[in-house]
């Protein structure tokens, strides 16, 4: 169903009610606020969208509005309301929608739950946690051995990212965003540049398209690299997290000989490239990885052929597909549970479309799920770097280029980072300045896919289920 | 048996100096005064509002970049229009503040130059805890200069604060301190932690490191590498001075 055929289906209801397409692929629909839990039980229950999030804009009233996407088609459906009070509760019809409004409301009382019985204790964990991480409140209700429930209470690093954004001129806001999460910097960038690309309908060249995919997939590698040591270094198996230690540090250095930043910072800006790229830098690139690639598969393949290893991580922090599903879990921890969602197949962006073809999953949605996809998508980003070099011959030049836009613009642009998908939604006001920044980061929901997976496992299993799952707390907490 | 003949194939991989000289690294950015006409370019494009230029008695402009604030974008140096600004690859920027001077001889003292280090994040971007992680790995090795990370504040000589301190971290921030032995150090590791940084207008922002904390120990950078990490405690535990 294309967005024409939405609007014509939805026209038959008789709802009476505003459509409006921006930018190709978005849909608003302005609507009063009884109608939103008829129109919402309709997109899920008939239309089958993704619900995505719930936010505010700014306006003389509270202005709500619930995001869905179409992953076959590949649009985005966004329903407006105006209300005086509390957004309305969708909690019976979409399982995450209370997390939204927890935040719209401003509603953060809380009370911990207690636990009784034979055997019954709570461990309760952090917010500084023992370790270089960061930090969190876990409460673990403990029968016995087996963990009842887990309770994680974040925004402990809540910094008012998005209120900061409305501050800050749109030529140097990219600096902000690759600051929401360090360890997906490049993919922040990425997401702003393509908001801005989206507002101003312009586009780079073909070169500069590749280029940004060769920086995007260093970073998962990177990344992958990290979190396949960590689940190694939480079970025991030192020698694979060492060496995949070492291994993300080589490509730390190699981002760093690229573009002069450890993290890829600044490099990658809206309308152009930061950096200069030569043809010396694009044999470094491919001699670096060509030699690591071989080492890295030896070393995947030693820790799978490791018995003890395995007896740890099979059938360990299960989450099922239909829960994944209602907890709109996203990004590779959702693929390992055989949910096909890919934001760079189902809504392609750069040259995604050429490069890649099928979406990677894996049936059980356990630890060794998490620790084989990883692996798989490892190896997949060296592929996607080898052919992204392929359509760079030329030496690219450093090209900056003033922003400018109209007041009162909207778009929204999603992004595949390392922990899922990451959607942005940008609203443009006076000054070149942004009115409302909204970002729904892979980490907000899929943290609640953890307290799923951890249920009936022991606790000393859940730093492994943590680090499978390896979630970003800065990106949550904003 | 793998992983040993792997070991034998590739042998060991840790750096034998891990300050070796690092061409590509961002570092300290020199300012070349007689260039600058004063436009102002370089203070607006900064969005930490690092730079400061004051003009003297002999109509000279001073240019005066504050490197615990710096976060390294190079914006201004690519938009000055007389290249008055340079990068580079210095790395080595940690400051010592006045505590700091003094603590140095207690630490050769009592701790005998070994430290051990508690880390508290309390709002940075999580790229400064990424690359504390990678002091550790293999091919850096921090722990061979007698430099750990604690597990417990109680057995730490040190905290090490990554990110601007939020008003949700504050309670935690300063239970860890008290939990800690005297004699203590601070080391604040990034520039957000110890002047705010990007965040520093933050609505969730409690204030920043060096109002709340006596701070010893500062490693400018966003984020500082692990080479300017180590180059830091190392400047600390008084092991530089030998070389």
């Amino acid at each position: 169903m294309n967005i024409a055929d939405a609007i014509k289906s939805l026209d038959e209801l008789n709802f009476d009610l505003k459509y409006e397409v921006k930018n190709n692929n978005e849909l608003y629909i302005r609507l009063k606020p009884e109608q939103i839990r008829k129109i919402v039980s309709i997109f899920i229950y008939v239309y089958k969208f993704n619900y995505i999030c719930e936010f505010d804009t700014p306006g003389k009233d509270l202005i709500i509005n619930c995001m869905f996407s179409n992953s076959k088609e590949g649009y985005y459906i966004t329903c407006s309301y105006i209300t005086k009070k509390n957004p309305v509760n969708l909690q019976n019809i979409i399982h995450q929608s209370r997390l939204f409004q927890r935040e719209i409301n401003k509603d953060y009382d809380y009370k911990v739950k207690e636990v009784s019985g034979t055997g019954a204790y709570q461990v309760a964990v952090g917010p500084v946690h023992a370790g270089i991480i960061e930090p969190g409140h876990f409460r673990f209700s403990v029968m016995g051995e087996a963990i009842e429930n887990l309770e994680i209470r974040l925004m402990y690093k809540h910094r008012g990212i998005e209120k900061l954004c409305q501050g800050i001129d749109a030529s140097s806001l990219n600096l902000m965003f690759e600051r929401v999460s360090g360890e997906s910097t490049v993919a922040y960038g990425e997401a702003y540049a393509l908001l801005v690309e989206k507002l101003l309908n312009k586009e780079v060249s073909r070169e500069i398209k590749a280029f940004r995919i060769v920086l995007l997939e260093l970073e998962r590698i990177y990344n992958y690299l990290d979190d396949l040591g960590g689940i190694a270094n939480d079970i025991g198996f030192s020698y694979p997290a060492k060496k995949f230690g070492y291994f993300s540090e080589i490509i730390h250095q190699l981002c760093e000989r690229i573009t002069g930043s450890r993290f890829m910072r600044n490099a990658l800006v809206p309308l152009g490239i930061n950096i200069d790229f030569t043809v010396e830098k694009k044999k470094d690139i491919m001699a670096t990885l060509r030699s690591l690639k071989p080492r890295i598969n030896s070393i995947i393949k030693t820790s799978f052929n490791s018995v003890s290893f395995l007896d740890r991580v099979e059938d360990t922090g299960m989450v099922s597909r239909v829960m994944a599903k209602k907890l709109c879990m996203t990004g590779v921890v959702a693929r390992a549970c055989n949910l096909k969602y890919d934001v760079r197949v189902n809504f392609a962006y750069e040259l995604y479309k050429e490069i890649k073809s099928g979406t990677n999953t894996t049936l059980k949605g356990g630890v060794f799920e998490r620790y084989k996809l990883k692996s798989i998508e490892l190896n997949d980003a060296f592929d996607f770097i080898e052919k992204a070099l392929t359509y760079i011959n030329t030496d690219i030049k450093r090209d900056k280029q003033a922003i400018c836009f109209k007041d009162g613009l909207e778009a929204i642009t999603s992004v595949e980072t390392v922990k899922g998908e990451l959607v942005v939604y940008g609203l443009t006001g006076k000054d070149n300045k942004f009115a409302r920044i909204y970002f729904k980061t892979p980490s907000f929901t899929n943290w609640s896919g953890m307290s799923e997976a951890v249920l009936g496992e022991i606790v000393p299993d859940f730093p492994v289920i943590n680090k499978s799952f390896n979630m970003s707390y800065s990106e949550n907490d904003k | 048996m793998r992983n040993i003949l792997d070991r034998i194939k590739y042998g060991t991989e840790t750096i034998k100096d891990p300050l070796i000289n690092n061409e590509f690294s961002y570092g300290k950015i020199l300012a070349k005064n007689n260039l600058c006409t004063n436009c102002g370019k370089c203070t607006d494009e900064c969005i930490v509002s690092a730079i400061k230029i004051n003009t003297n008695a002999n109509d000279e402009n001073i240019i005066n970049i504050d490197e615990k604030k710096c976060i390294y974008c190079r914006n201004c140096v690519d938009t000055c229009p007389e290249s008055a600004l340079e990068m580079t690859n210095d790395y080595k920027m940690e400051s010592l503040e006045l505590a700091g001077e003094k603590l140095r001889k207690n630490i050769y003292k009592i701790f005998n130059r070994s430290l051990s280090l508690r880390v508290v994040d309390t709002g940075s971007c999580n790229a400064c805890m990424s690359e504390l992680s990678s002091t550790q790995n293999t091919f850096y090795d921090i722990s061979r200069f007698g430099i750990n990370v604690a597990a417990s504040p109680r057995h730490a000589d040190g905290l090490v604060v990554t990110g601007i301190v939020t008003k949700n971290m504050k309670e935690a921030l300063l239970k860890t301190y008290e939990a800690m032995a005297e004699p203590k150090i601070v080391i604040a590791v990034g520039s957000c932690s110890y002047d705010g940084g990007i965040f520093k207008d933050g609505e969730g922002v409690y204030d920043v490191l060096k109002n709340i904390l006596p701070v010893d120990l500062v490693i400018p950078g966003c984020p500082p590498s692990p080479q300017a990490i180590i180059f830091g405690l190392l400047k600390l535990t008084g092991k530089i001075d030998k070389k």
